[in-house]
Order: structure tokens, then sequence, then C-alpha cells
């Protein structure tokens, strides 16, 4: 039966065959290589039968010698169906425009929905949001990915220690974790205070504890500062104490203060002479691409802007259809012109450069409160191109360790 | 086919043991219950109806009798019949 397999796509009609024997006029087409099928004789005048749609020319050539006469019944297959389906013009523009239709709702916000937070804080978020572009009725592809969104709202929102966004369709859930403010928990157990660094002490400022080192003194690192207990070691000795005695004795705070203390730094730098760097001009030019696949199809900016260097930046939005990817994106260039600069500075400048540069980060790893006072250069060379220093800073810092007292027995 | 080639073809289907249709040209009836004939090799059609069936073969025809007979398929040398089949008769010329 595999001749008539797949009959349906490639379209069959039935035709009557009216005459005097017409099954003959069936076996006449046989002969000459018209697959016949379901031949039925409804009377004795007239014969049924299917044949393959390609067969009708050859159908056509055999009737010409015979005397029968052929209608066309039934018309039946895809080819058939699709030529009646593509003469129903309003159906297929109609098919075409929701198919459209249902695109573009794919590519909108519906809903924006924040969990996790209070309502103060969930307005701030849909406020900036808003801002952002982020509401509903939003066009997708015009919004930054959710990673890119994550960052702006941590960036614009102090109170939100994480939020996380995610898209899901055309939903963008939120959600949000609030920074709680949490007082700084005392530590009420008996401590003392250690010197960090070495260093000379300028000035000290003990809230609680008992100080035992004075302005002017030369510490070391690990050298005790500020004592928890309140009692010097030395009444230890008097056995005599009665046992309330010894209880003052024991009896330790948890030391608080401030020891500023002179400390010194050598570090080393080098400075090119010469540098060269890259500044964009700020001359740039858009283009935009609709991407399908890997084929890029221009919609607007279609020439080259005539710029010496360029730098590209890209940026892809993807279309959606319902919940899918769809390999169709909108893709937006920003070419923007670049030119190479070189500078060319003295010993002295570098040299100057050099410890503005050495202090800076001197003052990142310190911390704000460190005062970088008075520096030297130690040694200074000129090798390949670059100065090599060697810089020696004098810093007025909080030298404070705290050391717990262990209260164990 | 004069008479030599038949005694070849008989001698050909004895000791060689090739299919006798295909030597001697007679029609192979392929039959399943009485719902379905599958008839090839034949030399063409004389009569069909509801209940008839008459085959051109190469020596005589073949003539098939029944009910509700509907030809499923028609290629040059094959017909595949359906319906109910009663009798299945030689008829010599």
């Amino acid at each position: 039966m595999k001749e008539t397999q797949g009959v349906f796509l490639t379209g069959y009609v039935t035709v009557k065959v009216i005459g005097h024997y017409p099954e003959l006029f069936f076996d006449v087409c046989a002969r000459k290589g018209v697959t016949v099928w379901n031949i039925k004789k409804t009377s004795k005048t007239e014969c049924e039968g299917n044949i393959r749609l390609r067969d009708i020319p050859l159908l056509k050539s055999v009737r010409r010698n015979t005397v029968y006469k052929v209608t066309f019944v039934h018309r039946k297959g895809i080819p058939f169906l699709s030529k009646r389906f593509l003469s129903h013009k309003p159906l297929i523009i109609g098919l075409f425009l929701s198919m459209f239709f249902v695109l573009f709702l794919s590519n909108i916000v519906w809903d924006v929905k924040v969990k996790g937070v209070h309502p103060e804080i969930e307005k701030r978020i849909v406020d900036q949001l808003n801002e952002y572009g982020i509401q509903p009725g939003a066009m997708k592809f015009k919004i930054d990915p959710p990673s890119q969104i994550q960052q702006q709202l941590l960036n614009d929102i102090p109170e939100l220690l994480w939020v996380g966004v995610t898209e899901k369709g055309t939903t963008y859930h939120l959600e949000g974790v609030e920074k709680t403010v949490v007082e700084e928990e005392e530590t009420n157990g008996p401590r003392n205070l250690v010197a960090a660094k070495d260093g000379v002490i300028v000035d000290m400022y003990v809230s609680k504890g008992r100080p035992v080192v004075q302005v002017n003194d030369y510490v070391e690192r690990g050298d005790l500062l500020v004592s928890g207990a309140l009692r010097e070691q030395q009444n230890e000795e008097d056995e005599d104490s009665d046992e309330e005695k010894k209880d003052e004795q024991q009896q330790v705070v948890s030391a608080e203060g401030e020891v500023i203390a002179k400390t010194w730094y050598e570090t080393e730098v080098n400075i090119p002479l010469k540098t060269n760097y890259e500044v964009l001009t700020g001359e740039n030019k858009y283009k935009y691409f609709l991407k399908f696949a890997s084929v890029f199809i221009p919609i607007w900016g279609f020439t080259d802007p005539d710029f010496d260097q360029i730098q590209t930046e890209v940026n892809e939005r993807q279309f959606k259809f319902l919940k899918w990817d769809l390999p169709i994106s909108f893709v937006e260039h920003n070419v923007q012109e670049k030119t190479n600069l070189s500078d060319e500075r003295s010993k002295e400048v570098a040299v100057k450069d050099g410890i503005e540069q050495a202090k800076t980060d001197l003052q990142k790893q310190l911390g704000p409160d460190a005062k970088i006072s008075f520096e030297k250069v130690l040694h200074e060379s000129i090798d390949s191109g670059k100065v090599n220093l060697n810089l020696y800073f004098t810093v007025e810092e909080d030298i404070v360790k705290i050391q717990p007292l262990s209260q164990g027995d | 086919m004069n008479k030599w080639q038949r005694r070849i073809g008989n001698w050909l289907t004895e000791h060689l043991e090739l299919p006798s249709d295909v030597i001697l040209e007679l029609p192979r009836i392929t039959t399943i219950g009485k719902i379905h004939a599958y008839i090839e090799n034949h030399r063409g059609l004389i009569l069909f109806s509801d209940n008839e069936l008459r085959l051109k073969m190469e020596y005589g025809y073949l003539k098939i009798t029944g009910k509700n007979f509907v030809l499923k398929m028609m290629l040059p040398e094959e017909i595949l019949l359906e319906g109910t089949i009663n009798d299945i008769q030689f008829i010599d010329h």
C-alpha cells in the first residue's frame, strides 16, 4: 500500500467516470502508470476512483482517446486546503495581526511585585523603578538586565542590604532585604588596650581604665597602653588584705580610649615618565540592528562614522514570545571616537606625583582618621623610563588594639 | 510463449525451485480469508462490478464473485480487491 502513502500531503482527487464499462477506463489508466485506488462501481455506467493530483495531466491525455466522460467529485489534501486557506485574505491578516499582538504583549512589563520589605521601602523601590522606566506597560527591551537594575537599586536606596530582581515572563519579581541597624554590641567583658604598632604617643584620651603610658612615651607593638584592672598589681603583694579587699583588687573594667601616636612608614613607588592613555572625544554615533540568530539587519545608522579609532558599546535586548526567548534581538551599537594621548613629564613632576600617589595609597590603607604629616624621599633613582622612589612617612593615628582579659580560673 | 519455452520453464521450476508464477507467467493470487484478494501478474481487467471481477490471464481468464467489491488499489499488473469473496474460478478458453 505504499503507493498511496502520503497522498494527503501531495493531494488527491476522486474522479467519476461515466460510460459503458467504466472500469475499463481505470484499467487503461493503470497501464499508463496512473495509480488508482478505492475504485467503486456505483451503477452500471458509473465508476468512482481516487487518483493522485500529479497524475491528472496523464489522466486527461488518456481520456482524450476514449469516449468516457470524466468529472472530479472530491478534492482532498494539503494543496487544496492551503489553496482554500490562502484565498481567505482577512483570515490570514487576522492571524498575522494576532501573532504580532501576542509578540507585542509578550514584550511588555505587566506587573512588578516587591516582596520581603516594609511598605515604606516598597514604595520607595516602586518609585525608583518608575524612575528607571520599569512599570506596568513599559517596553521590555528598553529595560536594563536584572543584574544592572539590582546594582542601581542598591546604590539608590541605601536602606537595602540586598535586592534580588528576577524576570519571570512579563512580571518582575523583586525581593529585598533591609539593613537592620544593629547597635554595636558593647563588649562589656574586661579588656586592656595595647599598642597595635610602634610609635611615639602624641595624645591620649582615656574614658575608662587606667592609663599606663604617658604622652611622648615610645611604645612598641603589643605594649600595654590602658589597663582594665583599676588597681595596680603591686597591691596584690599585700598579704594582709581581707577577702573584701581581694575582691576589689580583682575589679576590672572594659578599657576604652584613644591613643594617638606618631608612627612611621616606608613605601616604594614607581612612576613612569612617559604615559599613554586613551580618551573618548565625545563624538559618537548610534546604530541600531535587528539580530536574527547571527544575522544583523541594520534598522538605523547605515554608515560607519569616519573616526580613526573607535570603541563600540554593544547593548542587546532579546524579544520574547510568551515565555520563550525568540532568536530575535534588538541591538544598539554606540560607536565612540577615541584618541590616544601621550604625556611626558619631567622628573620633578614625576616625583611630586609619586609622593601624592603614595600618600593616597597610604591613606586608603590606614583609613580617613589617620593624619599623614611628614614625608621624606629616602632614595631616588631613574631606571628604564621610570622613577623609583623610596618614601618615608610620619603618620599620626590611633594605635589602640583591644586585648580581652581572660576571666578564667 | 511457445512449447519449447514452456518446457524449459517447467524444468526450471522443478529443478531450480524458482517461483512458478515468474517463470510461467501465471497469476499469483493471495487471499486473506474471504475479505481480501491480491492478484499479481494479470493481463488486464475485463469486467468489474459490485459483485464480480474478471481478469485476463495468459491462458483464459479469472473470475471472482462475491459482494461489496471495491478495488483498493490498481497498478499496471497488480490488483487488490476488497469485499466478501465467495468464489474464485479459472476459466479456460
